[in-house]
Formats: structure tokens, sequence, C-alpha cells
């Protein structure tokens, strides 16, 4: 395929840059259009708000937060939370990192031989499945009540 | 010089296809939104919307207007940046998967090599628009809400991911296309019943929906991450969260219920959509009935079902995918 004039330009500009092809240029052309358009068609319903909406006055108390109609005590940002959250997204790394590498496994699975593929698998997946019971003896998966109510 | 003389047809394809794919996207939600009410009503033994046009078929038009004409209230102590982006982080990552679903052989705006790893990552943003809305509102409700939403939503993520894996293993390719092209003879919600299963009930909890609306529990939370959203804010959110559900629903029917396949029908390669369509409605009236039919479960109750059942459960489903694969 001769290479079209625009991205022999790029190549000179930039040394060593990767070849791209026209289907992986389309490629992004069409994300990028559907990401500019999904904006577009979030943005303007806003910019019709601002048209239409009422022009009123507002009372002192009109822009509180939203409290049950009590006044409002202190900011969100200062309130803790149970450690328990942490703890699930602590796991959650460590196996969302390790299932990613699964994806090329999977794709490439025909391509290996039986036994060496099936093996493979189990061992990876045996020790990644060891985070979960080693959570589980932990406790994380029990909610205890951490404060002692006498 | 050949890319150039391409482009032009490219490129009229491109903006019919974005044009299609953003008017079906607000369509969807209308009728969604009109459904839901409609089968909630009859789930209680109540006629639902009726006043606006035939049996109240006109109700979500009026109530867009309606909203569209609303004052967009931003409170004082909210972190006003944050609190403006998050409705739009909501809802420009939502159009991008429709890009690369197939809606039948030739209606598919564009099929990428990695189009179920892109739809992944693109549902994954949701979650930050979550958080960025329940931090920025500077509410207690909304922050409650953030937090329940994000522990939730990760936890979920993990059951879809090896539920997609294990299809992944029979077909060694992530091109949507090709998937369904797999499924010609065999459907793999078959041979794959317990990842059907798995992926559908991850499904569920990944778009907040009951029984898993942890974040948004009326009764506890108010309107969960949402509470101080008004007018378009609010309704951004709301045609982000009917989106994802079409677009769950139609990743399941892709990867499992056979996409575009069903009986023959003149003009297959183009007409098959209505077999899509049917496959994808029936799934969302499934999630529309579980909604109303099931009791909220326990904030941990939620989290260790997906952790201790469906996670070990779908590993061991891979396993066995691996094993039959090869034999």
């Amino acid at each position: 395929m001769p290479q079209p004039a625009f991205f022999l330009l790029w190549n000179d500009r930039i040394y060593g840059m990767v070849e791209m092809t026209e289907s992986a240029l389309l490629d992004y052309m069409y994300i990028f259009l559907f990401l500019v358009v999904g904006f577009i068609g979030g943005f303007t319903p806003f910019i019709l708000n601002w048209f239409v909406r009422p022009k009123r006055t507002h009372l002192k108390t009109t822009r509180n937060t939203y409290e049950c109609g009590m006044e409002t005590y202190g900011d969100a940002w200062d309130y803790r939370y149970g450690v328990t959250y942490y703890l699930y997204a602590l796991i959650f790394l460590a196996f969302d990192v390790d299932i990613l590498f699964l994806f090329p496994v999977a794709a490439a699975f025909e391509k290996v031989s039986a036994a060496r593929g099936i093996i493979e698998v189990f061992i990876f997946l045996g020790i990644l499945i060891l985070a979960i019971v080693y959570a589980w003896v932990k406790g994380v998966f029990t909610w205890e009540r951490k404060i002692k109510v006498r | 010089m050949e890319t150039i003389s391409i482009l032009p047809p490219e490129l009229i394809r491109m903006l019919i296809a974005v044009i299609i794919i953003i008017s079906f996207l607000f369509l969807n939600a209308i009728m969604m939104g009109y459904l839901e009410r409609k089968i909630a009503g009859h789930v209680q033994r109540r006629p639902g919307p009726m006043e606006v046009g035939f049996h109240g078929i006109l109700q979500m038009v009026v109530d867009g207007v309606k909203l569209l004409g609303k004052e967009l209230l931003i409170p004082f102590n909210v972190d006003r940046t944050l609190f403006r982006v998050a409705p739009l982080l909501s809802f420009t990552p939502v159009i991008l998967p429709l890009l690369v679903i197939p809606f039948s052989e030739k209606l598919q705006a564009r099929d990428l090599s990695l189009g179920l790893i892109f739809i992944v990552s693109m549902g994954s943003v949701n979650v930050m628009a979550l958080l960025v809305a329940g931090w920025g509102s500077n509410n207690k409700y909304s922050m409650f809400g953030a937090m329940r939403a994000v522990a939730q939503s990760i936890a979920f993520e993990i059951p879809i991911l090896l539920s997609m894996l294990a299809v992944v293993l029979m077909c060694n390719t992530f091109s949507l296309k090709e998937i369904v092209g797999a499924q010609q003879k065999i459907w793999f919600v078959v041979l794959q019943p317990v990842a059907f299963l798995i992926y559908v009930i991850a499904g569920v909890a990944e778009t907040n929906r009951a029984p898993f609306d942890l974040p948004e529990a009326e009764s506890e939370l108010t309107a969960g991450f949402h509470t101080e959203y008004s007018g378009m804010g609010f309704s951004l959110f709301f045609i982000g969260e009917y989106t994802n559900m079409f677009i769950v629903a139609s990743v399941a029917t892709v990867l499992f219920l056979g996409g575009w396949h069903g009986p023959n029908l003149p003009y297959g390669e183009y007409l098959g959509v209505v077999w899509f369509f049917l496959k994808v409605y029936f799934l969302l009236f499934l999630m529309i009935m579980i909604r109303w039919t099931y009791p909220r479960v326990r904030f941990d109750q939620l989290l260790n079902f997906a952790w201790k059942y469906l996670v070990p459960f779908s590993f061991v489903n891979i396993l066995i995918t691996a094993v039959l694969v090869k034999l």
C-alpha cells in the first residue's frame, strides 16, 4: 500500500513514530467524533436551559445543601467512613490488574498446546483465588460492629 | 493519495452513524422511562401514567420539557467545578460503547478489534462520574451514596469481566462482530449458562438498579449521589442510567444470546436488527420486573454476595471452560 502524504509528514517530524494504518486512523476518528458529539449532546440541554430558566430571588436558605429541612451542619468532606470500604478497594485493585493479564491469555488460548494452556491457567487462577481465601480468613467479609456499645 | 480519495464517503458514514446513535440514545431513555413507569404501575395494580396522550404515551416528553425549564440550583458550599462536570462526565462516555455494538451484520458504526475491552473501559468511567457527583455535592447523603456506588461497582466489575472472559476463551476474539459470528450454530447461553446468569446478576448490580440500588436507596439516602441535582443535571444522570442499562443488555445479547441471529428474514444482514432489539428489550423488561418484584438487599450482603459467591463461581466456570475448550 502506498504511503499517504500526510502520514509521511508525521513520520518525518516525529522520528520513530509507529506507522498508523488507515483503518486504525479511522478507528480513532470514530472514537473522537463520538466523544465530541457525546459532549455536545450533554452540553446543549444546559445551554437551552440557560435561556428558559426562571429568574427569581433567592432566600437566605434556598441554596443550603439538603438535609431534611434542618440547617446544614458542617461539611460532608469532614466525615469519616468505615475502613471496610478501603479493604474492599484493596482486594479489587489486586484482582482487576490480574484479570487484565487474563485477557491476552484468553485471546491467544487456541494457539498453545492443551496441557500447557490448562496447567498455566490453573496455576495463575489458583494463586489468584488465594487472595480471596486470604481476605476471607482475615475477616474482611465480616462486618463487625467496631465500636462496642455498653 | 489513496486515503484522501477514500475518506469522504467514510466521513459521511461517520456523521450519519453518530446522528442515528445519539438520537437513538435519547429515544431509548424516553421509551425506557415510559415503560418503567407503566410496568411499575401494572405491577402495583394501578394504571400508571394515563393523562397525556393515548395511555400516557407522551408523558415522558412533557416531563422532558418540564426538566428543561427548571432552574439549576447550585448550593453555596459545593465544589463548583466538580458539581458541574459530573453530569457531563456521566453522560459523555455512555455514547461510546454504542459505537462498537453490532445491531445487525451490516449495521455497526465501527468494528474495533478490541471492542469488548473498549466497552468495559468506557463503562468504568461512569463509576468516576458517580464519585465526582457525590464528592462535589458536599452533602452527607450524596457522599454516602457515592461511597456505596464505588464499592458496589468495583465489586461487581470482576464477575462481569470473568464471565466475559469465559466467552472470549471459547471464540478467541474481542471483536463483537466476530463473537456474534461464532454463534451462528449455537448460542453461547447454551454452552455458558453459568456465565450468563452471573453476567445478568452482576449487570443489574453494575447499573445500580434494584434490588442492588443501595447508592440511591430512597428510604435512607433521599436520592443518593444526585440529591443536590435539579433539572437538566438530574436528567443527564437519568439518561446515562438508562443508556447503561441498554448497553449491559445489548452486551449480554451479543455475548450470550446470539446477537442478530434468529429465524431468517428478507435482507437478513440489515433486518437482523429486529431480532437484536427483541432480545435486548426482553432483557430490559426482565431488569424492570426484577426491580419492582424484589426487596432491596443490605449493603454488606450485597458486597459479600459479589465476593463470596459470584467471584468464586466465575473462577470455577473459567477453569472448567479452559479445560473443556482444550479437550
